[in-house]
C-alpha cells in the first residue's frame, strides 16, 4: 500500500532527511508492501488543512504541528513555557508524557492515531534589527508577526513585544520591507528554514516546545494487515526515540547556522528566562485555560507538575 | 497517470471552445481525473475552500475595485490630461499619451482592463478627432491597456506568487522592466505609423505657456498621482502588505472620486462595487476548482512525470524555453491571464527549475505571455472590451493590434525569455534575490 | 432587485476593504493592531467571492472563452451551442454539488473554529453551498430560455 505523507519543511530539510530514513526502514521491514511516498514543503497545504485531510481519510500521513481549529484544546500542545529544559520535554511530551496521552486522545477524536511525537525546537524570537532589553518583559515597541494562535499572540504582549497578525503567506515579505520587526512563535529551526535572509537577532527564549507529531489517518492504518500495522508503529517508536537523541543538538546546529549568516545570538541569563516563564505563566496561562476549558487543562498541568 | 492528466487537460480545452463557463470546465476535468483516473476526491472540496481564504488573494478584487473606481470618479482622466500636457502637442503625440497614460494608470490598478475602461472612452474618440483611424486608437489604446498587469501591483503577479510560493514583491518588479520596454515600443511604432496619419495638430505652444499648462494640470492630477505614491511606497516603504494596500487604494480612492474629481456618485459607485465583485467572484470560483485540479496533479506527480517525459525529448534550454513560450502564447489565445497561471505555473516551475530558470525570471515570462493572451484571440477579453468601448467592429481591431502585437510585445516576450537580467536586475536591486 | 445586488455586493467589499485599512492604521500609526480583525475579515470575504459567483451566473457573465461561437453562422446554432453549454454545465456542477454537498455534511459535524475568536468556521463553508445551488438554478434558467427560444424559432418556421 501506497502511504502519502505530508510535512511542512522543504526538501532536504533535517525532518525530510529524517521521514525519508523512516520510510525506507518502513519499506525494509515489510517486504515493499507499505511504502510511503514523501510531501514535503506543505505541497499538499498548510498543517491545519493537512490535518483535517487526514481526518476524513484523503490524505495518509503527516509529520507537523497539531491543528486547532477542528478542538481548540489542542492548543495544549504549544502552550508557552510548560516544560524549561529538555529534560522536562520529554517528561511532558515524550512517551507517557502528560501533554502527550491528552494528544493521543484529542487526535482519536478526530479519526487520527499518533504514532510518535517529533521534538522540534525550544521556541524564541527572531528580529530583522538588534535587541532592545531581550532580557526584560518590559514594553519594547518592537513589532512582531505573530501566528493565528492565541497562546503566541498572548505570549508575545506579555514578553513586551507588539504582535501584529500577518498571515504566514505574507510574513516573509513583511519582515523583509520592515511592516515588522520580527517573528515570534518558532524557533532556530524554523526561523532557519524560512527567515534566515531577514534574522539580525535571534533571541532563544524558550517560548514554548515546538513538537510535531507523526499521525495517520484511522482508515489509512486499518487498510493494513495486522502485522504490517505493529511493524509500523514500532519503526514510528525508533523514529522518536532517535529524534530525542539528536533534537538538543540540532537546535544548537541551527543556531549555529543562522550565527554563521551573520545574526547575533542574544544569551539571556537563568533568572531573566526565569522572569520571562514567570510573566507567561501568571498573564497567559488563565486565559488559555480558559479557552481550552479550565478543568480539563488544569488536570493536565498538575500532571505536568508531577 | 500522465495519460489521464492530458486527457483532463483534454476535456478541459474542449469545454472552453464549447463556451462552457470556466469554473465548470475545470469540474469537468476533475470528473475526469476522478471517474478515469480513480483519484481520491474525499476533502478536496476542503482543501480548495482553504485556499481560497488565504488573505494573498484579497488583493484581487480589492485591487480591481481600485480600478473600475479610479476611471469611473475621473482620476483616471485627470492622469490622462497631465501626461497629455507633456507630449499632446508633439505629431503622433496622442498615440504616446496613450500607451504612457496606460503604464501610469497601471501604478494604481492591477488589472489589464482598468486603462481601456477608463481611458479608451475619453482618448478614442479624441484620437478620431485628430486624425487617427478609430480602429488603430482602440487597438492601440486596447495593447496599452495590458501594462496594467505588468506595471505593479498586478493581480497576475500577486497568484503566480502565491502559488509558487515565491515573493510577490519580487514578482512584481520582475514585469515592471518589460513593461516599460513594451510601453517605450508602442511609443515609438506609434511615432512611426503617425507620419502617414491625417493629423490635425495644436500649435506648438511656447516653453512659459507649456510650463503653466503642465502646472495647472499637475495641480489638478495631485491627488491621483499621489495613488501610486501611497500603493508602491507603502509597499515597498514597509508600512502594508501587498493585500493592504490594496484596501488603501480602494480607502483613498471614494473620497478623493466623490469630493475632489466629483466623477463618483452613489448610482456608479454602487455600480462599481457590483461590478468589482461579480467579476471577482467568477474569478475565484474558477480559482477554487483549478486549485483542486491542480493538488489532484500535485497528489499523482504529475509536474515531475512532466518533467521527465520533456527531458526524454530534449534537455536543450534554448528549445525548451521556445516551446514553453509558444505552447504560452496558445494558452493565452484561449484562456485569460490568471486561469493560464493557476494551470501552468505549478505544472512547469520543477521544468523551469531543472533548466535553471529562477522562480522569479518565469514570473516574468509568465507575466508577459499571459498578459498579452488579454489581447490574442480568439479569446481577446481585454480587446474586445476595447472594440465594445471604441465602438468598432472586433474584426477592424484585430489587423492592427496584430502588428502592435509583433512589433510591441514579441520582441519583449524573446528578450524576456532569453536574458534573464531583463527581469532579475531590479529584484535583485531591491535584495529580493 | 439589481439595487438589492449592488447594495449587498458593494458593502461586503467595502466591509473587507475597510477591515485591512483599520489594520493598517493600528499597526502603522498607533502601533497597536487589532487581534482577531484578519479572521473576521474572512466571514464577508466568502460571501463576497461566493456571491460575486453567484450575481455572475445571474448576469450571465462568467468568464468564458466563446472561441466556437465566432465561427457559428446562425444565431439557432448559437442557441443549440449555449444549450450544450448550459446542459454540459449543469451535469458537472451537479456533481460537484455532491461532494460540496458532502463538505457541508463535515463541517457541519467537526464544526471547526476561527484560532482566537472561535468564530464556527461553518458559516463561512454554507456560503460554497448556497451559491453552489443558486447558480446551477441559474444555469437551469438560462437552458431554459434557450429551449423555449428554440421552440418559438420553430414555430415560426
Ligand atoms: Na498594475
Ligand atoms: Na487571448
Amino acid at each position: 500500500r501506497d502511504l502519502k505523507l505530508s510535512h511542512v519543511r522543504p526538501q532536504d530539510a533535517t525532518i525530510d532527511v529524517e521521514v525519508r530514513a523512516f520510510a525506507g526502514a518502513v519499506a525494509a521491514a515489510t517486504g515493499d508492501r507499505v511504502k510511503i511516498e514523501v510531501f514535503p514543503a506543505s505541497a499538499l497545504g498548510d498543517y491545519t488543512t493537512v490535518q483535517e485531510r487526514i481526518s476524513v481519510g484523503a490524505i495518509d500521513m503527516a509529520v507537523q504541528p497539531a491543528g486547532t481549529a477542528a478542538d481548540r484544546r489542542m492548543q495544549i500542545s504549544s502552550f508557552p513555557f510548560l516544560a524549561e529544559n529538555w529534560e522536562q520535554a520529554r517528561a511532558v511530551y515524550g512517551p507517557g508524557g502528560a501533554v502527550r496521552e491528552a494528544m493521543v486522545e484529542l487526535y482519536a477524536a478526530q479519526d487520527i492515531t499518533m504514532l510518535a511525537a517529533y521534538p522540534v525546537y525550544f521556541g524564541g524570537i527572531a528580529l530583522n534589527r538588534e535587541a532592545v532589553t531581550p532580557g526584560s518583559t518590559d514594553p519594547n515597541g518592537i513589532k512582531v508577526r505573530v501566528p493565528g494562535i492565541k497562546s503566541f499572540q498572548l505570549t508575545g504582549e506579555a514578553l513586551g513585544y507588539i504582535p501584529a497578525p500577518i498571515p504566514f503567506s505574507e510574513a516573509f515579505t513583511a519582515v523583509q520591507t520592515g511592516v515588522v520587526d520580527g517573528v515570534i512563535g518558532s524557533g532556530a529551526e524554523g526561523y532557519y528554514a524560512s527567515f534566515r535572509d531577514v534574522t539580525k537577532t535571534y533571541i532563544p527564549a524558550n517560548t514554548h516546545f515546538e513538537v510535531w507529531y507523526m499521525i495517520i489517518s484511522n482508515e489509512s492504518l486499518s487498510d493494513m494487515s495486522e502485522e504490517d500495522q505493529a511493524t509500523l508503529r514500532a519503526q514510528a517508536e525508533a523514529f522518536e526515540a532517535t529524534r530525542w537523541t539528536v533534537a538538543e543538538a540540532d537546535q544548537g546546529v541551527n543556531e549555529q547556522k543562522l550565527a554563521g549568516l551573520g545574526a547575533t545570538i542574544v544569551s539571556l541569563s537563568d533568572a531573566e528566562l526565569e522572569a520571562m516563564a514567570a510573566k507567561v505563566r501568571e498573564t497567559v496561562w488563565p486565559q488559555i485555560l480558559e479557552d481550552v476549558g479550565a478543568d480539563w487543562g488544569q488536570a493536565i498541568l498538575d500532571a505536568v507538575a508531577q | 497517470m500522465v495519460e489521464v492528466a492530458m486527457l483532463a487537460v483534454g476535456l478541459l480545452v474542449l469545454l472552453l471552445t464549447l463556451g462552457v463557463p470556466l469554473p465548470w470546465c475545470f469540474g469537468g476535468a476533475i470528473m475526469v481525473m476522478y471517474f478515469v483516473g480513480d483519484v481520491i476526491m474525499k476533502g478536496n472540496i476542503l482543501w480548495g475552500v482553504q485556499q481560497l481564504g488565504n488573505p494573498v488573494l484579497l488583493a484581487i478584487p480589492l485591487f480591481v475595485l481600485a480600478g473600475t473606481i479610479m476611471s469611473e470618479s475621473g482620476i483616471a482622466a485627470s492622469l490622462l490630461r497631465f501626461v497629455n500636457a507633456f507630449v499632446g502637442h508633439v505629431r503622433g503625440g496622442l498615440g504616446v499619451v496613450a500607451a504612457v497614460s496606460c503604464a501610469v494608470i497601471g501604478a494604481i490598478s492591477g488589472s489589464g482592463l482598468t486603462g481601456i475602461a477608463a481611458i479608451g472612452p475619453l482618448l478614442i474618440p479624441e484620437m478620431e478627432k485628430r486624425g487617427y483611424p478609430r480602429a488603430y486608437a482602440t487597438a492601440l489604446i486596447a495593447n496599452s491597456s495590458i501594462l496594467g498587469l505588468l506595471i505593479p501591483p498586478s493581480v497576475t503577479m500577486i497568484v503566480y506568487g502565491w502559488v509558487t510560493d515565491t515573493s510577490i514583491l519580487a514578482c512584481f518588479l520582475s514585469t515592471l522592466l518589460p513593461g516599460l520596454i513594451i510601453m517605450t515600443n508602442f511609443s515609438v511604432v506609434n511615432l512611426w505609423l503617425a507620419r502617414k496619419f491625417p493629423l490635425v495638430l495644436d500649435d506648438k505652444p511656447s516653453l512659459s505657456e507649456l510650463s503653466s499648462e503642465v502646472t495647472k494640470r499637475g495641480i489638478h492630477a495631485f491627488p491621483a498621482i499621489l495613488m501610486p505614491v501611497i500603493i508602491l511606497g507603502g509597499i515597498y516603504g514597509g508600512i502594508m502588505t501587498p493585500t493592504e494596500a490594496a484596501a488603501v487604494a480602494v480607502i483613498y480612492s471614494v473620497p478623493v472620486g466623490f469630493l475632489i474629481y466629483k466623477g463618483l456618485r452613489w448610482d456608479n459607485f454602487l455600480a462599481a462595487g457590483k461590478e468589482a465583485s461579480t467579476a471577482v467572484g467568477a474569478i475565484m470560483l474558477m480559482i477554487l476548482f483549478s486549485m483542486i485540479l491542480s493538488q489532484i496533479f500535485v497528489m499523482e506527480s504529475i509536474p515531475q512525470k512532466l518533467v521527465s517525459a520533456i527531458f526524454e525529448v530534449t534537455q536543450n534550454r534554448t528549445l525548451l524555453l521556445i516551446m514553453i513560450i509558444v505552447m504560452l502564447l496558445l494558452v493565452g489565445m484561449v484562456v485569460n491571464d490568471v486561469t493560464a497561471i493557476i494551470l501552468i505555473a505549478p505544472l512547469l516551475l520543477p521544468l523551469m527549475t531543472a533548466i535553471e530558470v529562477s522562480p522569479i525570471q518565469f514570473a516574468a515570462i509568465m507575466g508577459v505571455t499571459t498578459a498579452m493572451g488579454g489581447v490574442t484571440p480568439p479569446y481577446a477579453s481585454i480587446l474586445y472590451l476595447g472594440a465594445r468601448i471604441g465602438n468598432v467592429p472586433v474584426t477592424s481591431v484585430i489587423r492592427p493590434a496584430m502588428f502592435l502585437i509583433l512589433t510591441g510585445y514579441m520582441p519583449v516576450v524573446i528578450l524576456t525569455a532569453f536574458w534573464p537580467d531583463l527581469s532579475l536586475w531590479l529584484p535583485r536591486l531591491f535584495g529580493y534575490l | 432587485m439589481e439595487r438589492i445586488v449592488q447594495i449587498l455586493l458593494t458593502g461586503l467589499i467595502c466591509t473587507v476593504a475597510l477591515g485591512q485599512f483599520v489594520q493598517v492604521i493600528t499597526r502603522y500609526v498607533f502601533q497597536t493592531p487589532v487581534m482577531g480583525l484578519e479572521e473576521t475579515m474572512l466571514y464577508p470575504m466568502f460571501w463576497l467571492y461566493m456571491l460575486g459567483a453567484v450575481n455572475a451566473s445571474r448576469e450571465n457573465s462568467h468568464i468564458r472563452a466563446n472561441v466556437l461561437e465566432i465561427f457559428l453562422e446562425t444565431e439557432r446554432a448559437r442557441i443549440v451551442l449555449a444549450c450544450l453549454g448550459e446542459v454540459l454545465s449543469l451535469i458537472i456542477g451537479l456533481w460537484l454539488l455532491t461532494w460540496v454537498w458532502d463538505f457541508m455534511r463535515y463541517s457541519w459535524r467537526v464544526w471547526r473554529e476561527s484560532p482566537t475568536l472561535y468564530i464556527p468556521v461553518f458559516y463561512a463553508d454554507v456560503a460554497l453551498l448556497v451559491a453552489m445551488v443558486l447558480m446551477l438554478a441559474w444555469s437551469a434558467l438560462h437552458l431554459m430560455r434557450h429551449l423555449r427560444a428554440l421552440a418559438g424559432g420553430q414555430a415560426h418556421g
